[in-house]
Formats: structure tokens, sequence, C-alpha cells
């Protein structure tokens, strides 16, 4: 199965609509990141995640 | 604070999914990993306390050790909004395709479409100049502007 990225909110799934944003997502995408507690990290408050789980840096 | 992890050149991303799922359950406090495209055979963990290797969560396949000390939360800026290849290239740079048929051939760069990420190029080698367009992610750049 492909790895997809959202186009807005850049979360890694397999499917073609973001469940949460309900965009259709891009297989093109790079630059890999996984938010285990997103409260704790300010890599997640830079980039405003505020879900936790994988994610992608760059997304077409 | 940021630590960087020696991984095997390939292996970043499942690196990086073992410890997070590790992380998860043993309250390590490890809230983000990165991997940054750029940085092959390296992986950054953000964690609020100081990493402890010998903790069975970093026993990891593929893992080759950590670097000693932090890095400063400045320099991974750069790593967290990548900036896309086509606008650090101009007409007439010197690139190197990474992939597609025609992977390892240089080329000049003969025209960039901002807004599509496509860019058109002509292969250095090749006896007859023949236009291949493609995507901004398939070149490396080897020299910015051409003599």
């Amino acid at each position: 199965m492909v790895t997809k990225a959202c186009t807005r909110c850049h979360r890694l799934l397999e499917e073609d609509r973001c469940a949460i944003c309900n965009l259709a997502t891009s297989k093109n995408w790079s630059g890999f990141l996984i938010i285990v507690d997103p409260d704790e990290s300010p890599i997640a408050q830079e980039l405003q995640i505020t879900l936790p789980g994988e994610y992608a840096l760059r997304v077409r | 604070m940021i630590y960087a992890i020696r991984t095997l050149v390939g292996q970043e991303k499942n690196v990086a999914r073992i410890i997070a799922r590790n992380v998860k359950d043993s309250g390590i406090g490890v809230s983000a990993v990165l991997v940054p495209e750029s940085l092959r055979g390296y992986i950054l963990v953000e964690s609020s306390t100081k990493l402890d290797l010998q903790n069975p969560a970093f026993k990891v396949p593929h893992m080759k050790g950590a670097i000693e000390g932090d890095i400063p939360y400045e320099e991974i800026k750069s790593f967290l909004k990548p900036e896309p290849i086509i606008a650090s290239i101009q007409k007439g740079s010197i690139v190197e395709l990474i992939s597609g048929p025609f992977k390892g051939e240089k080329a000049k760069v003969v025209r960039i479409d901002e807004s599509r990420e496509d860019v058109v190029l002509e292969l250095i080698e090749a006896a007859v100049p023949i236009p291949v367009t493609v995507k901004g992610d398939q070149i490396r750049l080897i020299q910015k502007e051409a003599d």
C-alpha cells in the first residue's frame, strides 16, 4: 500500500482522503516526522501539530 | 533537547518507527522523532531528558549508536521547513539526475516551471541536445551557474 500525505495537515496515511481535514492526499511527499507527544514537543509546536502520529515535512 | 542517532543508510524510517513505538509504552521523555531527507544515515530524536541508550527502548536493529551531546534547536529548524530544490537552481545551472531513465547523467537547466516544480534540462553528454522535462526532486545541484 502506498503511503500518502494530507496536503493540509501533512499527516501520513494510506487512504485517498485525510480523515481529519477531508482533503485529497498526495503521493508526492518527502521528509518524515513522528510526533509522540505533541504537548511536550517544540517541533510539533513549530509545525502546529496537535495530534500524535506520522507526518511528512513537505507535501506537493 | 535534540539528539542525533546514527542508523544504517536507508533504514532511517524503520528505526524511527521502532523507537517511536518503543518509547510510547516505556514512558521515556521522547516527544518526536525526525528523519530529515537531506541527512542520510541519521535520525534526530527530541527528548525532554537525556537519552539513555542503555534503555531497552533503544535496542533497535539497524541503529549504530548516538552522537554525544545535544543539538541546538535552531540548527534543526532548517530541516523542518525544507526549501524546494527548485528555489536554489537557476537557468544555466549544472545538475545531475538522481532518478529516472537518465539517472547519473549530467544536464544543464534550460527552463524552470516554478508553479509545477518542473525543470527542463538538456543532457550535456548527448550528441544532439534534446530537452528533457523532469520533476524538481529528481535532480541534484552540482554547479549553481554555468561558466
